[in-house]
């Protein structure tokens, strides 16, 4: 396996309260990836700093074959070299179509003239309804994305990153607020989408990452505590007591 | 037939077959033609009133579909104002200079000529020199590129510095507004080289058109403005229909997610912040010939919150909206302050409607933001739905 995202030493604080500390990671191409840890473990941080959103203190964090640092780079130009991510709460653009949703993230070039002068393809078209298929969004392409349900509303943004054809796809808690049969649809969304390329997912309910059957990495106050197949991080006692919050009463 | 851009958008049609109908029935009843049933003076308010539209559409983009409440927008306005008023100035006072110098028994030396033409214009403000920003004044051609390039050139460094920084919101809409106030105050100092507060004026006098009457002049001004309303509305409504039209309006819902979606935001705000200033210089350089005079009062902060109360009456994100709610608010305003609506005697109060108009319009704003977000032009949006 090749790797496709290594974060070394990553460490970055706020006021002097230290969100990731000397955290260091490894993502394969292909891998899916769930990733795992209590509240204020740095679940979200840990997202916002590969996104750029956030700037480290201190690490390397290298992407892709050429190994390009992505320390220092805006949020779209980190998105353009083909991270994708997925907020936790749905965040499609309400207003517009859901043709137009998923045609703004579809992979054609970004700069404001390109985008002014566009004309549509019929490559893109036909990646468009190939995607509304995955995402069982075909018989609603022409309404306003603000009137789907909170499920479709979740899997029209699986769908738009899919679009974007991310070569690491960061998804944070996908299954939030989902039925459970949108649950078990959005496990084989991912898992089929991990195929071709890396998906991380951080997610909080341990049903779910059983049933994604991938290796979990466990965060715990800014850095990973243990990394491995499911069974065999819920079995390392230092995850019990972190998950029980008891290691400080048990002393 | 199904795609087109005419099928998407059938408000393009329908306001260009209005306006051009608007357009006819003036030219006809003006007193250009010979019919005289609308009066010159009312042609020029109709003129100015287009022109007035024409800046509200590029503020509806900037607001309605970017997102990005300026409050500043008269400021270009106004810089294209002066712009060609400093030609249209100086081409004049050059001619009458010319003229009376003419009966000289010696011919006047070219620095004589241009002594007597910069004390023309500058000896209202103690002066007889010309300032360097009028070096290319008396260049047609010059000064309309300035009419194009100085609200483009100050949009761009302004955006590029304001929107680099991230300066969003609230802080963006005062940023915007201490521009125009920064420019204002410094255009009503006499050494500004623009005649401080006196302005420029006599700009309804075309340099060489003295055998023109003002009836003609009035409507050619008012037809130039119509075609360029009617050409700005195909421009916002060709921008705002392609997928840069969606990009813009995504970055007005949730900018981060559009930068996590691979675009550089600032790079779009900075194409609408400017393209729109450019749109308001030229509607500017098209109002002020019409008006007459243009003084640094104009592009006071205030100027720029009544754009944005235009627009928000009219509708925002809905270019004919736009329209409607300036040619709306403008007409009544000037019917309500001009004295056209009578005063109300209650016996022990007189409402003026000089000072109450501000009051109705203070009201009616607070009215259409509680209980018609959106404006005139939503409340069309419900018949056409509902038919």
């Amino acid at each position: 396996m090749i790797s496709l995202l290594e974060m070394s030493g990553v460490s970055v604080s706020f006021d002097g309260f230290r969100a990731i500390n000397n955290l260091s990671l490894q993502i394969g191409q292909p891998e899916l990836r769930a990733v795992i840890g209590p509240n204020g473990a740095g679940k979200t941080t840990f997202m916002d700093i590969i996104t750029g959103k956030t700037k480290p203190d201190e690490g390397t964090i290298l992407f892709g074959e050429d190994n390009l640092s992505l320390i220092g780079k805006s949020e779209s130009e980190i998105a353009r070299l083909g991270i994708g991510r997925k907020f936790q709460k749905p965040t499609v653009f309400e207003a517009q179509t859901v043709r137009e949703n998923l045609a703004m993230a579809l992979k054609n070039p970004r700069g404001p003239f390109s985008v002014l002068f566009y004309r549509k393809s019929a490559d893109s078209s036909a990646r468009l309804e190939e995607i509304a298929d995955e995402i069982n969004l075909t018989d609603h392409l022409t309404r306003p994305a603000g009137e789907l349900s909170h499920g479709q509303k979740q899997w029209l943004e699986i769908g738009m990153l899919l679009a974007q054809d991310p070569q690491l796809l960061l998804v944070d808690e996908p299954a939030a607020g989902m039925t459970a049969q949108e649950r078990e649809q959005t496990t084989d969304i991912l898992k089929k989408a991990a195929e071709t390329r890396a998906v991380i997912v951080v997610e909080h309910d341990m049903e779910f990452v059983r049933r994604l059957d991938c290796k979990v990495t466990v965060l715990h106050e800014g850095s990973s505590l243990a990394e491995g197949t499911l069974d065999h991080v819920t079995s390392d006692p230092t995850v019990i007591d972190v998950y029980l919050g008891r290691a400080d009463a048990r002393t | 037939m199904k795609n087109t851009f005419i099928a998407r958008n059938p408000s393009v049609l329908w306001f260009l077959a209005a306006l051009g109908l608007f357009t006819a029935l003036v030219t006809i009843a003006s007193e250009a033609t010979g019919a005289g049933l609308i009066s010159t003076s009312f042609v020029k308010t109709l003129g100015k009133t287009l022109c007035l539209c024409l800046i509200a559409i590029a503020m509806d983009v900037v607001w309605g579909y970017c997102g990005i409440l300026s409050l500043g927008h008269f400021a270009f306005f106004g810089i294209g104002g002066y712009s060609i008023g400093m030609w249209l100035m100086y081409a004049r006072t050059e001619i009458i200079v010319t003229e009376s110098l003419a009966g000289r028994t010696i011919p006047a030396t070219p620095q004589e000529v241009s002594d007597a033409i910069g004390n023309q214009i500058f000896g209202v403000v103690g002066s007889s020199e010309f300032p360097l920003i009028w070096a290319f004044a008396d260049s047609f051609w010059m000064q309309m590129a300035f009419v194009i390039l100085i609200p483009g050139l100050l949009a761009l460094v302004f955006g590029w510095l304001a929107f680099r920084s991230r300066v969003t919101g609230v802080y963006l809409s005062i940023l915007t507004q201490a521009m125009t106030l920064a420019l204002a105050l410094y255009l009503f100092q006499n050494d500004s080289g623009l005649r401080g507060n006196n302005g420029l004026s006599g700009l309804q006098n075309l340099p060489g058109m003295d055998d023109v009457s003002q009836a003609t002049v009035s409507l050619a001004f008012f037809l130039a403005s119509a075609a360029a309303l009617a050409l700005g509305y195909l421009l916002f409504a060709w921008i705002t229909d392609s997928k840069l039209g969606n990009i813009i309006q995504a970055i007005r819902d949730d900018e981060a997610r559009v930068r996590f979606l691979g675009y550089h935001v600032e790079s779009y705000k900075l194409f609408v912040f400017t393209i729109t200033a450019i749109i308001a210089g030229i509607a500017g350089a098209l109002y002020y010939p019409q008006a007459g005079i243009i003084n640094p009062a104009e592009i006071a902060p205030i100027a720029s919150i009544y754009l944005a109360v235009w627009v928000a009456i009219g509708g925002r994100g809905r270019l004919y909206g736009a329209v409607l709610g300036a040619a709306f608010v403008s007409l009544l305003s000037s019917w309500f302050t001009g004295g056209g609506a009578p005063n109300i005697n209650l016996g022990f109060y007189t409402v003026q409607w000089v000072d109450w108009w501000l009051v109705l319009l203070g009201l009616s704003f607070v009215l259409v933001t509680l209980y018609a977000p959106k404006g005139i032009g939503g409340l069309f949006d419900k018949l056409v739905r509902k038919s």
